[in-house]
């Protein structure tokens, strides 16, 4: 006989909750089942579909995974770190050149960059060069983005840079890689006055009742389309979304600025711009278990004057009362960012956001006031998942239309077809 | 804001949790084919919503009463008393699987009363916006009886009605009848509604996919599902006129595309006019500016918001619409498309 139901209640974390996504396989990726916000498909010479994946933390760098056949992934590269205080985090591919950020614990510490590996031969992926940005007051990259094989945008420290408050350490910087051997920088930008030496005055607010800064005013998500070669659309934290004027490379301009804080928690972490729509998604992550930052919400802004952001409405979140005592972090985090490049779906009305524990959820936004979620996938906590929950991170849509999300500690990937 | 890019975006039917009406007057063995059905594993992640538990669906053994309406049956499957709206039971339901309080379920049972007109039912089902965000109407299973059933055709209009609107037509208790009344039953059903399809249950048992898999649940459809939907419909010129009951089952073709003002007046007037009359309505048709045909489907004076299927199923593109009326012959609605629209019907 069945448990009794108790809709009071939040939901058991062993159950699987899904709707309109068929799941198709999941993979624990050899036991290293942790994985990071670096998702991005490679289809190799042979025509195989090679995923590959960053690791949240160490002891594994990348993934390579074959999902051609996406019943049935298989991994075909597993990398090791130099260290354990260390990890990859974010990666991306163009064609057969993969760019892999390292980030370390604690300032000062090497390697700290990012590599560029040739991964023509998928199962054995060549080191080209490292970029180097440890520094005194650098941790290294925490996320790039490289999808037109010129250049990378990234939220990184460098040696020369010194900020007011440690937690303000990762500024945004282009790096050049042309010539992928000998990667330069080409320009950075920082939220004004978080540089020690800055005219301006600093950020933070510690005071009142809408301190605004806790979470630092560090640069995250750093996203450049071939639409607007010209802007980059960037999560920068607790200073929100920045849109930047990056026709010349070596000095970034703000177009403008939208942020949640205050009222809302902060924690701005990308800002996806719907270019036929006119519309931008900015996520904001959750960084607390058990619902104690609520709400980091995902908001839809209207774009038409891009110098003047405005939020119109806000994707639906699960409810609370479920999700909170589920157990590990609820909110916000990672959307499918409409990569460019031939192995990425890409939609301007329907979002797909990695809520956690709240699984995975895709929404239709053909009306931008009332978007309206149209599927969700929660997998049941993945074994050994230290808060007994699932923790889904990120998330890659192929051409095909095969979904990839991927949890946060043990359970790997799980790669769904969309019923919608 | 730019217009919506169609691109990549959401299949408008897909996405929505079909619903199968059962109906049948009392006695019919709804109780047995639904626990028969429950059974297959087709019918995994079910929600049955029942009307009251005096008629439940399935034995009170294999019911754990949890909430005050809603019941996990030991299959996994999703009980609902229906005490109320059937509105709101279906908001509920969504809402608290949703929320994980209880399965996914993939599909929804709704067993009528014996007594119901399932024409309400269907209207809700095809036409409440609230409702439509999340479930579709998947099919009408009409269940009779094949020693009773006759007798109800003959003396009740609500019987005539459910076998009427049906999609599929379920003829049960064969065992207990001879062939001979079995055969008169299939034929009379024929004739009240020759556009459903029929089966005979075995021990209250049927192929689950004659009744679970009957609706369209997606515009990038097959030709064949499609065919499936619309029924065995008369040919063009056809007209089954079932005179006891006064039921006329007929198709309409247009060779002209319609402009979709023209179209939405002629259903408009038509609704208006003879709504109470036009039990069911379902269809194809061929609107100027779209690349697939738009599926039509109305019972009563209630239609349901126009999807556009991605592709038409063959290379006749006409528009055809299967007619099941009361007291409303094929003349009087083609007359009415030819006034308004000045199409004539092929």
């Amino acid at each position: 006989m069945s448990e009794k139901m108790n809709l009071s209640k939040g939901s058991n974390p062993a159950d699987s909750m899904i709707w309109n996504f068929k799941l198709l396989a999941q993979d624990p990726l050899n036991g290293f089942g942790n994985v990071g916000e670096g998702i991005n498909m490679q289809i190799a010479a042979d025509g195989r579909r090679i995923l590959w994946v960053a690791h949240e933390s160490a002891p594994t760098n990348f993934t390579g995974i074959d999902v051609s056949d996406p019943r049935k992934p298989k991994v075909i590269t597993q990398t090791q770190l130099p260290h354990n205080k260390m990890r990859s985090n974010s990666l991306d591919v163009v064609g057969n050149t993969m760019i892999v950020a390292y980030q370390t614990r604690d300032v000062g510490m090497t390697p700290a960059g990012f590599d560029i590996f040739d991964i023509t031969v998928p199962e054995k992926p060549k080191l080209v060069s490292h970029f180097d940005t440890s520094g005194p007051h650098s941790r290294g990259v925490h996320t790039l983005w490289f999808v037109d094989g010129e250049y990378v945008h990234m939220a990184s420290g460098a040696a020369d840079f010194q900020p007011r408050n440690p937690k303000d350490d990762q500024m945004y910087m282009i790096v050049d890689v042309r010539n992928p051997s000998k990667p330069v920088e080409a320009g950075r930008w920082w939220a004004p006055g978080t540089r020690e030496g800055d005219s301006e005055p600093s950020p933070w607010v510690t005071e009142g009742k809408f301190p605004v800064g806790k979470s630092g005013f560090r640069c995250h998500n750093t996203n450049v389309y071939p639409e607007r070669p010209d802007r980059a659309y960037v999560g920068y934290i607790d200073y929100g979304a920045v849109i930047l004027d990056i026709s010349d490379k070596a000095h970034p301009k703000v177009v403008s600025r939208w942020a949640s804080n205050p009222p809302y928690p902060g924690w701005a972490h990308t800002a996806l711009p719907l270019f036929s729509r006119d519309l931008m998604v900015v996520s904001h992550e959750s960084t607390k278990d058990n619902g104690a930052d609520w709400p980091k919400l995902v908001w839809v802004l209207d774009m038409r004057l891009e110098n003047n952001p405005m939020p119109i409405s806000t994707l639906p979140m699960p409810p609370l009362e479920t999700f909170s005592k589920r157990g590990g972090r609820f909110g916000g985090h990672n959307l499918h960012e409409n990569q460019p490049g031939p192995a990425a779906w890409r939609s301007d009305t329907i979002v797909f956001s990695t809520l956690f524990n709240g699984g995975l959820r895709a929404y239709d936004l053909s009306d931008p006031f009332r978007p309206e979620e149209i599927a969700y996938f929660v997998p049941g906590a993945p074994p050994l998942s230290r808060v007994n929950a699932v923790q889904i991170n990120d998330i890659f849509v192929d051409d095909r239309g095969i979904v990839y999300t991927v949890d946060r500690f043990t359970g790997g990937l799980y790669t769904l077809e969309m019923n919608f | 804001m730019a217009e919506v890019s169609n691109s990549s975006g959401r299949d408008p039917l897909r996405s929505r949790i079909p619903v199968t009406v059962i109906t049948g007057f009392l006695g019919s063995g709804k109780t047995t084919l639904l626990n028969a059905l429950l059974q297959c594993p087709e019918a995994a992640n079910t929600a049955v919503i029942i009307n009251e538990f005096g008629e439940i669906g399935v034995d009170n053994d294999l019911v754990l009463n949890v909430t005050e309406s809603m019941t996990l049956l030991d299959n996994g499957c999703v009980c609902c008393v229906l005490r109320g709206d059937l509105e709101q039971a279906l908001l509920d339901m969504f809402t608290a699987r949703r929320a994980g309080g209880i399965a996914s379920f993939e599909r929804v049972i709704l067993e009528t009363t014996g007594l119901a007109d399932p024409a309400p039912i269907m209207q809700t089902l095809i036409s409440d916006p609230m409702l439509a965000l999340h479930y579709r109407l998947d099919g009408v299973v009409t269940l009779v009886d094949s020693v009773q059933g006759l007798a109800q055709l003959k003396d009740n209009a609500e019987a005539v009605k459910q076998a009427a609107v049906a999609d599929r037509l379920v003829i049960t208790k064969s065992d207990l009848a001879g062939p001979q009344a079995v055969e008169e039953l299939a034929n009379t059903l024929k004739r009240i509604n020759p556009s459903a399809r029929h089966a005979i249950a075995i021990d209250g048992k049927v192929d689950p996919t004659f009744v679970l898999a009957v609706g369209l649940d997606r515009v990038r459809v097959q030709p064949e599902a499609v065919e499936r939907w619309l029924g065995d419909a008369p040919s063009a010129h056809g007209e089954h006129h079932h005179h006891t009951h006064d039921i006329s089952t007929f198709t309409l073709f247009f060779d002209e595309p319609f402009e979709k003002e023209v179209f939405e007046r002629c259903v408009d007037v038509l609704a208006s006019l003879r709504g109470a009359d036009l039990l069911r309505v379902k269809g194809l048709v061929n609107v100027v500016g779209e690349n697939g045909p738009v599926i039509v489907q109305g019972v009563q004076h209630l239609f349901h918001p126009p999807v556009t299927l991605a592709a038409w199923p063959s290379a006749d593109k006409r528009s055809r619409l299967v007619f099941i009326t009361r007291k409303i012959e094929r003349k009087t609605v083609a007359d009415l498309f030819s006034a308004i629209a000045a199409i004539k019907p092929a």
